[in-house]
């Protein structure tokens, strides 16, 4: 079997028994969190206060005890010296070489430093990536992100030079232009988000007159938002491009921690030797071990020095998946990828809603457009939800029995009824990264 | 395979040995200095996948 032909990056971490890898775990986990504890003053000041020496960790339940950090104390920590990056540090100023930052959107950005070890490793997560879903040397890839403080695919870029591919930054161009770019030098992979991805396609066809299938594009892999872990949004995805689409899940201040793999068995595999993902109970606080109930991730990056993540809550909410994966890693897998976050999943009318399972029904409907937006309002004191969709082009004349169809499916699908809006092809919202296709306006009144 | 991971990881402690006299001498030297920067976090990188996860 030729290089090119392995399956795994590295075949010894990723079939690794578990128990071996569990072991693993253990003793990374005691090495970060003594790394951090006596080098960051926020992570000695915090351990302090709840009684721990992470020193004395010998077992899973000990990591248990450890607390959880959450995003706010990131940005208080990050209002002392050294600027911008605070008591997180744990290494001096001069030997951090890159700056990203997160977004933002729930607060004050928080400030993420990493040395060249942290950059390498974040390479070295999405080695793995890429070549779990069949990322070779021989493939063009386009990148079309802006290249900026976040980090989107900067990662991404660094390990597909890694593992050899070639590497179109498609930075600074409009979607025209990237289009065109990724025609003219024959481009046959790409990574953005599903909504970017979604939104080329549709530029593609609109503005250009291009078939985005001709264009030969044979692998997507996405990340930033849940999309290509949804069914009938990966449907689509694949169907707009003629292309294999992949899902991933990372964040700034974790690193690129989940993957799907060749195999799409459904989940998404967690890189158990770079990572440590519990899951939490959202109202007991205990670990989730077993299959099939969904919970919090509480996540560690093992071998992060600059800045590093210790037992953070991300509020992503995952699940273990039941079976293992047909491709042989022995890194368990978190069914339907990442199906949403405690901070999106909102009770409406009491009844718990998740954003993701809007977008599986109304992108499962033949007739209607990719892009919907969702209101939660209140008349009064009672929740309402309004949905605004769009019907594609030669459909208009079945407005009634779609959205019969979308009333039953949304029923099924998230025990709450509507208000549907209709609008014409192109009238909602485009968004080029992450979007904001959810709007709870019930605060405001 | 125990014995692959054994001569893998020997040959990576080799290189890391050889990198570290490398770098002792490289306090006057930038170009020397701040490439072998690159290349301990390569090492590292190698350590990850081939040398920490079969210690004992």
């Amino acid at each position: 079997m030729s290089i090119n032909e392995q399956p795994y990056w590295n075949a010894f971490t990723e079939t690794l028994p578990f128990e071996q890898l569990r072991a693993y775990q253990l003793r990374k986990f005691k090495k970060i969190a003594t790394w951090a504890y006596q080098n960051s003053k926020f992570y000695k000041e915090f351990y302090d206060k709840a009684g721990i020496n992470p020193k004395d960790i010998r077992t899973f339940e000990d990591i248990r005890r450890v607390p959880k950090v959450e995003k706010g104390m990131l940005r208080d920590a990050q209002r002392k010296d050294p600027f911008p990056y605070g008591d997180l540090l744990c290494v001096p100023l001069e030997e951090v070489t890159e700056y990203r930052q997160t977004s933002g959107t729930t607060g004050q950005p928080v400030y993420q430093a990493d040395t060249w070890q942290d950059w390498e490793w974040w390479s070295e997560c999405w080695a793995h990536i890429l070549w779990a879903q069949g990322y070779r040397p021989t493939d063009r890839i386009f990148l079309p992100f802006g290249y900026n403080v976040f980090v989107a695919f900067w990662a991404a870029h660094y390990a597909a030079e890694k593992i050899g591919c070639e590497i179109v930054p498609g930075g600074v161009l409009d979607t025209q232009a990237r289009l065109l770019k990724i025609k003219e030098i024959k481009a046959n992979a790409m990574m953005a988000t599903p909504t970017y991805i979604l939104g080329m396609a549709e530029t593609a066809k609109t503005k250009l007159n291009m078939d985005p299938t001709q264009l030969g594009i044979q692998r997507i892999t996405c990340a930033g938002e849940p999309g290509a872990s949804i069914p009938s949004t990966k449907k689509r995805l694949e169907a707009a491009w003629n292309a294999k689409v992949f899902d991933h899940a990372g964040a700034t201040e974790i690193g690129a921690w989940s993957f799907e793999c060749a195999a799409q068995s459904g989940g998404m595999h967690v890189n158990e030797a770079f990572f440590l993902v519990e899951i939490e109970d959202v109202d007991t606080g205990e670990i989730i071990e077993e299959p099939g109930h969904r919970g919090k991730m509480v996540i560690t990056a093992l071998d992060r020095i600059g800045q590093p993540c210790v037992r953070f809550d991300s509020k992503d909410i995952i699940e273990w998946s039941e079976d293992p994966c047909p491709c042989g890693r022995t890194w368990r897998m978190i069914k339907g990828g990442v199906v949403g976050r405690a901070d999106d999943i909102t009770k409406v009318k009491g009844v718990l809603l998740s954003p993701s399972a809007i977008e599986e029904v109304v992108r499962g409907i033949e007739g209607l457009g990719d892009e919907y937006e969702v209101i939660v309002d209140k008349l009064g004191d009672v929740d309402r939800i309004k949905l605004k969709v769009e019907l594609l082009p030669g459909h208009e004349d079945q407005q009634k029995s779609i959205e019969a169809i979308l009333k039953d499916q949304l029923r099924l699908k998230t025990n709450l009824g509507y208000r549907l809006e209709f609008y014409d092809f192109g009238r909602l919202p485009r968004y080029d990264v992450k979007a904001r296709r959810f709007k709870d306006m019930r605060e405001s009144h | 395979m125990k014995a692959t991971i054994d001569k893998i990881s020997s040959e990576i402690e080799a290189l890391k040995l050889n990198a570290e006299r490398l770098k002792a001498m490289s306090e006057d030297l930038p170009a020397l200095n701040r490439n072998l920067m690159r290349v301990m976090a390569s090492i590292k990188m190698l350590e990850l996948n081939f040398v920490d996860p079969f210690k004992p």
